[in-house]
């Protein structure tokens, strides 16, 4: 899986992968990431990534141009991924995920019927994007691929679990959003007062674990468990 | 010496009104937006003319009504949007640079061109850095915003300076429709009909605009599929299923689903970050 680059801009360009995103070419994606943040630190401005691309801005025209003539020879095989399994509690009462009913039966499904769709898989992050510590996970059953809604919602509440299009994802904080929320979680997700303010790193997984309406209003501990496997 | 902290109280604050810098480079990883002055080319030409260096924070206005004092004498810029301003209630002729003493107020009023000014300060105003930045941003900064009441601190200029000749700011710069952009990353999926409107239309900025973007009133129609969601920027230009276009500006979230049609110079950023409601701007394709 070796990644071509699209030139985009004197100092701005991507580099680009065909495949649909996998924990394959994650393993690439990261694989690429790191070598260039640690081989092209004094060039390299920033790098962004995506499910299918790595988006690079480069401090002048020459270091991109310098980094377009280095990287034919540039061949990784990829990163081997993280085994640990962050265990991710969510509350699938209707009281905090109120489109759950409404999503189950658009897909003739009954709503324990989705929630077990929904926590069967353990989910791939991919990187984080949209907002402060919401992460890109892979994993969603196709059964529960659904569109965004047409009208989003003013204000989605903090640790809202939600799926929009064929993603599932958990909302960090209050935000306006598209997204179907089928449940909440206690946890808390991003937090600036930290040195690293998220938990979680791209490559690793998530596992979600139901919980219930007194468990969720009774938890305490915000930061998450995890195990490796 | 008894050296004291200037304290600059917000007597008036209007909406729209935040602290900013050259924004956070190293924040993406964790989805943390950009941010930064939505005009780096006005911000960076105030910190210049004090001196400064190029991330001291300054304060971006984005409506007119502001009213601030000073306990301690300093040296400002007012750069970007052409305001008439008021010092102690007398109107002063060329506010690119002020020498303000102890205890004075100074007005912005209406906004003559532009959209976003910069209050900027000799040394920059003293703020908490995340991510080596100072710029608001919720659940970054505590506040995100700036209001009424408020107080910013900077180091005071131990007295007012003669400044001499001092530079008169143009705006013509920016009351041109044309922005320079280049192809966006998903440029080439769009069909050659597509692309030609693109580039033809003249379009118009809509009321909803603000830090995170500003969608454009015409409407492009569009059958593309959504993409995987990848990398965006400050000046990227998307296409929504609804064929809305909306300019990605310095709040907007790093990665996004929607086709990546354009991405804009940084000089065809901060022009359009000085475009009002209503007025008009023309996509110029960069070879």
């Amino acid at each position: 899986m070796i990644p071509h680059y699209q030139l985009l801009s004197p100092t701005f360009g991507e580099l680009v992968w065909d495949q649909h995103p996998t924990d394959e070419l994650l393993g690439f994606q990261l694989a690429y990431l790191t070598y260039i943040q640690s081989n092209f630190s004094d060039t390299l401005a920033e790098a962004r990534q995506g499910f299918t691309r790595i988006s690079l801005v480069w401090k002048n025209p020459k270091t991109q141009l310098d980094f377009l003539a280095q990287l034919k020879n540039i061949k990784l095989p990829p990163m081997e991924l993280s085994t640990t399994i962050w265990q991710v509690p969510v509350c699938y009462d209707p009281e905090y995920g109120q489109d759950l009913n409404v999503l189950a039966e658009s897909k003739n499904l009954s709503s324990s019927e989705l929630i077990q769709i929904h926590l069967e898989p353990i989910y791939r992050i991919h990187f984080f994007g949209f907002l402060p510590g919401f992460f890109y996970l892979n994993g969603l059953s196709p059964l529960l691929h659904t569109p965004r809604k047409s009208v989003p919602m003013i204000a989605v509440p903090p640790g809202s679990v939600a799926i929009g299009g064929n993603q599932t994802g958990i909302y960090p904080m209050q935000s306006p959003g598209g997204w179907h929320i089928i449940g909440r979680s206690p946890l808390a997700f991003f937090d600036s007062k930290q040195p690293i303010p998220v938990w979680a790193k791209a490559g690793e997984r998530v596992q979600f674990v139901p919980i219930n309406a007194t468990q969720f209003r009774n938890w305490k501990d915000t930061s998450p468990k995890s195990t490796s496997q | 010496m008894i050296e004291v902290l200037g304290k600059a109280k917000l007597l008036r604050c209007p909406p729209g009104t935040s602290l900013q810098d050259e924004g956070r480079l190293s924040g993406a990883q964790y989805g943390i937006p950009s941010s930064g002055a939505m005009d780096q080319k006005s911000f960076r030409w105030a910190n210049h003319l004090l001196k400064n260096k190029s991330n001291a924070v300054a304060l971006e206005l984005s409506q007119p009504g502001l009213q601030i004092q000073f306990t301690q004498a300093c040296l400002i810029a007012l750069i970007g949007a052409n305001a008439l301003v008021n010092l102690n209630q007398n109107k002063v002729s060329n506010s690119s640079l002020i020498s303000i003493t102890a205890g004075d107020i100074l007005e912005i009023g209406a906004f003559l061109s532009g959209s976003r000014l910069y209050l900027c300060i000799q040394g920059g105003f003293q703020v908490e850095r995340y991510l080596e930045s100072g710029s608001d941003f919720e659940s970054i900064t505590f506040p995100s915003k700036r209001s009424t009441h408020d107080l910013l601190t900077y180091f005071p200029y131990p007295q007012a300076q003669n400044l001499g000749a001092k530079p008169k700011w143009v705006t013509s710069w920016f009351e041109s429709p044309k922005i320079e952009t280049y192809r966006g990353a998903d440029w080439e999926l769009l069909s050659l009909a597509q692309q030609e409107l693109i580039c033809s239309t003249t379009f118009h900025l809509s009321k909803f605009s603000n830090r995170m973007g500003i969608q454009l009133e015409e409407l492009v129609s569009n059958q593309l599929e959504e993409l995987p969601t990848n990398p965006v920027f400050p000046g990227t230009v998307q296409l929504t299923p609804g064929g809305k276009i909306i300019v990605l500006m310095r709040d907007a979230g790093v990665t996004g689903g929607y086709p990546r049609i354009l991405q804009l110079t940084e000089e065809g950023q901060s022009i359009l970050a000085q475009k009002k409601l209503g007025e008009s701007i023309r996509f110029q394709l960069l070879e």
